[in-house]
């Protein structure tokens, strides 16, 4: 029965991996490639925070900061100093480790929700110096002209080659967070979530539990940032705030907890949202301008919407489809 | 007779609070190998404060706590569940949306990747019942089970040294009774238990020997039937209102 539950699940991965993949085989519509890159590096920022938020039961108000230190440190070191892409990506990573590594430390020690305080503290703080430091950020006006990423010489310029790059690293954050999932971490992590009190008494790590998941969520955010800021070519503070901040926490939280599929999806759902009319082929001009102008208010909307009409969010309506499906 | 064994827990002058409220006010206790030992008082008198300071949940402010010899004062509570001792916290703190088989898994966590088959087979000896819920989640479980889950998440551990916060809490009278006929099976087959118990006759009954905690100091030590026995810890804390039910 188990068996036959995970062949059905990896079928299902399988399927939608393929299409996936096979999308700029199909178009070549440069828009929709451009909108389905885009929902590919959310996805990858929303792994982390369905692993910080669902399992380790965290909240961050600042994860557009490490999303930004991503961006603005890779796009540096590739256009002033001329590093090459590679090492570019490595750096965002290994700086937005090391910035979750500080900001977890001290307000992970503390029980309580201390961690969204000093996210939210942090992220702020990060808005200012990305306008304020004009030497690295170019301040309001922001970088452009940040090259393509580039790798054994070969320049990833177009868009579909844009797209596979993107969603290919989103395929590497989520199988990495699967396997921790699945791993003994992960279930301390569920256990955590579960009751606190309890998981101190099974002789768990609680304190370096967390800042472990923070540091990883930090992590995937600074990949996404590197990713986003060599895709798109340009990139500016608005793009770092904390109107985007609150826009992942409510991905994680319409995705639903204990789960990974829940708030990949909700990603691509919010993500979409704006940009309708580059996937709904009938959809006028002015219709989705008015998607646009309301934007806050149908996040806003679809977020109550689910709250009150799907409990458990995206993750317990897929629970309650393949409860059905199967027999128990 | 207690002397005689060895100790496996030593509890020397101890003081600990919360902030600046100090609940303990110089605790000297001792639990020896294979000894059942109740902790009787009434609220607020800090048995369960006890219990906490002796895993490291709350920092000692001073005195000493000796686990087999070793000074662990102010152990971290996970380093606390490696070195054996255990707790069963007060309100069971279960993993409510996992099913009881994780939840034991869950209790096994500080020992690693191990082959726990003759573990679960253990518990569901002592708690025939959980082996029929195994795959059912904890929070559908009645008040009973969910202690016996708690203990049984315990046991996973490998536990040298059991320790039991109010493990009556909130059940009825024939759970009560289910729950310490396992204490005894666990005592039989020579577990060392720290019991905190509001029921100090049934804890007593159930005990080697007994401490009487009054405002974060021993009032009284000795033999549980000594203290069964005893004038002032009959009036006071083995009131009438406990003669009436029999939960043994």
């Amino acid at each position: 029965m188990h068996r036959n539950v995970d062949i059905k699940v990896a079928v299902l991965l399988g399927l939608i991996g393929a299409s996936v993949f096979s999308v700029p085989l199909l178009t070549a519509d440069r828009y929709m490639l451009r909108v389905l890159t885009f929902v590919g590096v959310n996805v990858i920022i929303v792994a982390g925070m369905a692993l910080l938020f669902g399992y380790a039961g965290q909240v961050s108000l600042g994860h557009a900061a490490f999303y930004g230190i991503g961006a603005y440190a890779s796009a540096h070191v590739v256009t002033v100093f001329g590093w090459p892409w590679v090492a570019g990506v490595a750096i965002a990573i290994v700086l937005t480790a090391a910035g979750g590594l500080l900001l977890a430390l001290p307000s992970l020690r503390l029980r309580g929700h201390y961690l969204a305080m000093a996210t939210l503290a942090f992220g702020e703080i990060m808005r200012v110096a990305f306008v304020e430091g004009k030497g690295v950020t170019g301040g309001p006006d922001g970088l452009s002209g940040i090259p393509f990423p580039s790798f054994l010489g070969i320049e990833v310029d177009s868009a579909g080659g844009n797209y596979w790059l993107v969603w290919s690293a989103a395929a590497a954050v989520l199988l990495i967070a699967s396997n921790l999932v699945r791993s003994r971490a992960g279930r301390a992590m569920l256990a955590l979530h579960g009751s606190e009190a309890g998981a101190m008494s099974c002789g768990m790590d609680l304190t370096g539990l967390k800042v472990r998941v923070f540091v990883i969520s930090a992590a995937f955010a600074g990949l996404a940032g590197s990713l986003y800021a060599h895709v798109v070519g340009f990139i500016s503070p608005s793009t770092f705030s904390l109107h985007v901040s609150v826009l992942l926490v409510a991905m994680a939280v319409l995705g639903g907890t204990r789960s990974l599929a829940g708030p990949v999806l909700a990603a691509v759902i919010l993500t979409m949202i704006p940009f309708a009319d580059a996937v709904i082929p009938g959809l006028s001009r002015s219709a989705v301008e008015t998607i646009q102008e309301w934007q806050e208010d149908v996040y806003g909307l679809t977020i109550i919407a689910v709250m009150l009409f799907v409990p458990g969010g995206i993750a317990g309506a897929l629970r309650r489809i393949a409860a059905k499906g199967s027999v128990r | 007779m207690s002397s005689e064994t060895d100790t496996m827990l030593a509890i020397e002058g101890l003081h600990a609070g919360y902030g600046r409220v100090e609940v303990l006010r110089g605790i000297d206790l001792r639990v020896g190998v294979g000894e059942v030992v109740t902790l009787i008082g009434g609220n607020g008198a800090g048995k369960s404060t006890l219990l906490k300071a002796v895993i490291g949940l709350i920092p000692p402010s001073a005195g000493r706590v000796r686990f087999l010899g070793e000074d662990i004062t102010g152990i971290q509570p996970e380093r606390a569940v490696k070195a054996g001792l255990v707790m069963v916290p007060e309100g069971r703190m279960l993993f409510g949306p996992m099913t009881v088989r994780e939840n034991l898994e869950l209790g096994a966590h500080s020992r690693g990747k191990t082959d726990l088959t003759e573990d679960y087979e253990r518990v569901f000896e002592l708690f025939p019942v959980l082996a029929d819920r195994q795959d059912q989640s904890a929070s559908t479980l009645s008040g009973g089970e969910q202690q016996m889950l708690a203990v049984g998440r315990a046991l996973m551990a490998r536990p040298r040294l059991l320790l039991l916060d109010e493990p009556s809490l909130g059940l009825a009278p024939k759970l009560i009774g289910e729950i310490f006929a396992a204490l005894d099976r666990l005592r039989s087959e020579g577990h060392t238990i720290l019991l905190v118990e509001q029921d100090a006759r049934l804890a007593l009954r159930h005990s080697d020997r007994g401490y009487v905690m009054r405002t974060g100091g021993i009032a009284l030590a000795g033999s549980a039937d000594d203290l069964l026995a005893d004038d002032d810890v009959r009036l006071i804390y083995l009131g009438t209102w406990h003669g009436g039910e029999e939960t043994t």
